[in-house]
């Protein structure tokens, strides 16, 4: 079932945690909400799920306006971020209580609950307490006892929030997989864009309780609608820049004296790490003069740290581990850093 | 390098130069220990065995007669069994709803609400006693009416209390789900609450105008009767309940019940299941503080029940009264009664306090 999000806004005293978001999420596909802490992702989750109440506008399930639905007429399944099973009953009373609350008859319910066991892989675990589970099997509860009931809605409020690295990456195709198997709609909510990006079919970037973009992940890695976006989606370096005869140009020596007539088409310059060629001869105009800070060899990229020589700022680059082994860098050199791809945002006012 | 843990034994030795800063010289530990168990012992233990052997001074026959055969010494152990519980039903109820409101809602006045659960902690229960008399007593504000027709607020009094309790129940009881909320859970719940409450009153005033139910033209006794006792005794054990609850239900926090709300169970439905069981040690720890409170209170209760022998005198009174009549073996068995109490809430809640940590935590014990 797709979901619907209308005009919905949400205040906490004078606080706007959603601001007039529009949104929709198509049927069967799996959305990240993604966005810094306070940015009003997991407030909009919750109240896509009716565990809050928007101040304004309206949610609808396909064609339904389910607004004023109780969390349990919306058909919606929910993971909390710490799990919150409930602790006094067994894993697999907590698997079957959406169907206990619903009347299911107790045989129906055992077969379901042992189907739901087999799936998160947990057969044996049945008779355990919750607190008798690492935190990895704990989701996995969380996510079954919330797919007991077949919602036609799945959402996760930052579900892999809580938990280590390694059992992070496994949950996360994890997921995947299960929602390939069963495509029920699922929203999910992460501050972490790595999670988006390999999960998500569709991510939706929150900022301050307002949508910037929506898209496929590589389509918003690739052209971040402004400069939040690009920032927010991984490393970035910022040049004070300009845009001059269609051509970027980085020159941060030669700022415009602020109070000259006519405006100086001064703007930021975004560029990714992985988007910067570091040469050891001037190559260009457009070359900067930098100093080779540190270097860190480990993992598939090289990530270099340099020193603009001419203007004082720090640079990331990032490059494959043939093009280190070429140059051989080392803490010390100087080299010369340019561009093959730059991000230029208009800023946007508003009045 | 020495190793950093050193066998206690050795700490005050002599010679050895070494000074833990985490351990004390032996002397200052045996001083403090030996004091800390003198004053316990002189101050508590040897009291309270004194009281068991005054009580039993002149045999168990005559304490179990010092019991039971005393008439009005029997009135007042009824009376005591009559008040508390009342006043323990009425404080659970209020308590769990004061939890619930202070640990899951935030609204102005919230921080006020607290405190003001706590006032019956800070104000002198004779001073309690005595608002009550100031309220209810002959020359307090509703004593003159309770005078002349006291049985008339009877249709007000349990027309409200009864439509508050029907709505609450009616809230609890709708089913989660708009479909299947059919027939009569499709009115609106301000008219039933209404209509209903209107109905409920207008056949309490039948009982009473057409049927006498309550007597008319007589005084209703508050000040000086049972009502009063219930009063006093409600009111200075009032924060314990909500007080026990408040940290634990913080602590649990509202993510379970809202699950279970998520996994489409009623109001009432996630109260049974997971709130209940959450907070069941808690509410347990609260519930035999409160009745321990409440059995042994004084003050409050000398003021209000005006201490009749046989009517109004309840165990404690008994005691007191017992006692300035020389009759010292009545009073230490009376007392000792208290005493047992006191003991029994004493093992129950070190017991219970084992659970409470774990409620936050793991599992109960059940199977």
């Amino acid at each position: 079932m797709s979901i619907i999000v209308k005009n919905v806004s949400k205040r906490f005293g004078h606080f706007a945690a959603v601001d007039n978001v529009t949104l929709e999420v198509p049927n069967g596909e799996l959305v990240a909400l993604l966005g810094p802490s306070g940015s009003g992702k997991t407030t909009l989750l919750r109240i896509i799920a009716g565990l809050e109440v928007a101040d304004e506008g309206s949610v609808l399930h396909h064609d339904e306006d389910v607004t004023s639905y109780s969390p349990g007429e919306r058909k919606v399944g929910f993971v909390f971020q710490h799990y919150a099973l409930f602790r006094h009953m067994t894993i697999a009373d907590n698997i079957g209580y959406g169907l206990r609350v619903r009347g299911v008859p107790k045989p129906e319910r055992m077969e379901r609950v042992n189907e739901l066991l087999k799936l998160i892989r947990l057969d044996n675990f049945g008779s355990r307490y919750p607190s008798q589970l690492s935190g990895g099997q704990r989701q996995r509860v969380a996510l079954a006892r919330a797919l007991a009931a077949r919602p036609a809605v799945l959402l996760l409020d930052e579900p892999f929030g809580a938990l280590d690295a390694k059992v992070r990456t496994e949950l996360r195709q994890w997921l995947r997989r299960l929602h390939e198997e069963i495509h029920v709609t699922s929203v999910f909510v992460t501050h972490d864009q790595e999670e988006a990006f390999e999960v998500a079919d569709r991510v939706v970037v929150m900022n301050q309780g307002k949508v910037e973009q929506v898209g496929a992940p590589a389509e918003v890695f690739e052209h971040p609608a402004n400069a939040f976006v690009m920032d927010f989606l991984g490393n970035v370096n910022i040049f004070r820049g300009a845009v001059e005869g269609g051509k970027t140009v980085i020159r941060p020596s030669e700022l415009p004296p602020p109070d000259s007539g006519r405006q100086a088409t001064g703007t930021d310059v975004y560029v990714r790490p992985h988007e910067l060629a570091i040469e050891h001869r001037r190559n260009g105009e457009a070359a900067i003069e930098a100093k080779v800070v540190h270097v860190n060899p480990t993992g598939s990229r090289t990530k270099v740290e340099l020193k603009a020589v001419e203007f004082d700022q720090m640079i990331l680059a990032e490059l494959t581990s043939e093009r280190y082994a070429e140059l051989g860098l080392k803490a010390g050199d100087v080299v010369y850093v340019s561009a093959r791809r730059a991000h230029v945002f208009t800023p946007t006012y508003s009045i | 390098m020495q190793p950093k843990s050193i066998p206690a034994k050795k700490a005050g030795a002599p010679g050895a130069p070494v000074r833990r800063a985490k351990e004390d010289p032996r002397w200052v530990r045996l001083t403090l220990t030996g004091l800390a168990l003198g004053i316990v012992g002189l101050l508590v233990v040897v009291p309270i065995a004194n009281v068991f052997v005054g009580a039993l001074s002149e045999g168990v026959g005559v304490y179990w007669k010092n019991l039971v055969a005393d008439a009005d010494t029997r009135q007042a152990i009824l009376l005591t069994l009559t008040v508390v519980p009342i006043a323990l039903v009425a404080n659970v109820v209020f308590g769990v709803a004061a939890a619930w409101v202070v640990s899951r809602f935030s609204f102005p006045g919230r921080t006020l609400l607290v405190a003001f659960i706590d006032l019956p902690f800070s104000v002198s229960p004779v001073v309690a006693g005595l608002m009550f008399v100031l309220i209810f007593g002959l020359q307090g504000y509703f004593g003159p009416f309770l005078r002349r027709d006291g049985y008339a607020v009877m249709p007000y009094l349990l027309g409200g209390v009864l439509t508050l309790v029907a709505v609450a129940i009616y809230l609890l009881l709708m089913p989660s789900d708009v479909k299947r909320r059919v027939g009569f859970w499709k009115v609106s719940p301000w008219l039933v609450a209404i209509l209903g409450g209107a109905a409920l009153f207008a056949g309490l005033v039948v009982l009473q105008e057409g049927l006498g139910v309550w007597p008319k033209n007589q005084s209703l006794k508050i000040i000086f009767a049972t009502p009063g006792l219930v009063l006093a005794t409600s009111f200075v054990t009032f924060p314990f309940v909500a007080r026990e609850l408040i940290p634990v239900m913080d602590a649990v926090g509202p993510e379970e019940e809202l699950a279970a709300l998520s996994l489409g169970a009623s109001g009432w439905q996630m109260f049974w299941h997971v709130t209940v069981p959450n907070v069941k040690w808690g509410l347990v720890y609260g519930i035999i503080l409160c009745n321990a409170r409440a059995m042994g209170e004084f003050g409050a209760v000398y003021v209000v029940s005006g201490h009749i022998a046989g009517q109004t005198d309840t165990m404690p009174l008994r005691i007191e009264k017992l006692f300035q009549e020389y009759n010292l073996p009545g009073s230490f068995a009376v007392a000792s009664v208290l005493t047992l109490v006191a003991i029994l809430t004493l093992v129950a809640k070190s017991k219970l306090e084992q659970h409470l940590p774990s409620a936050t935590t793991t599992p109960g014990t059940e199977p």
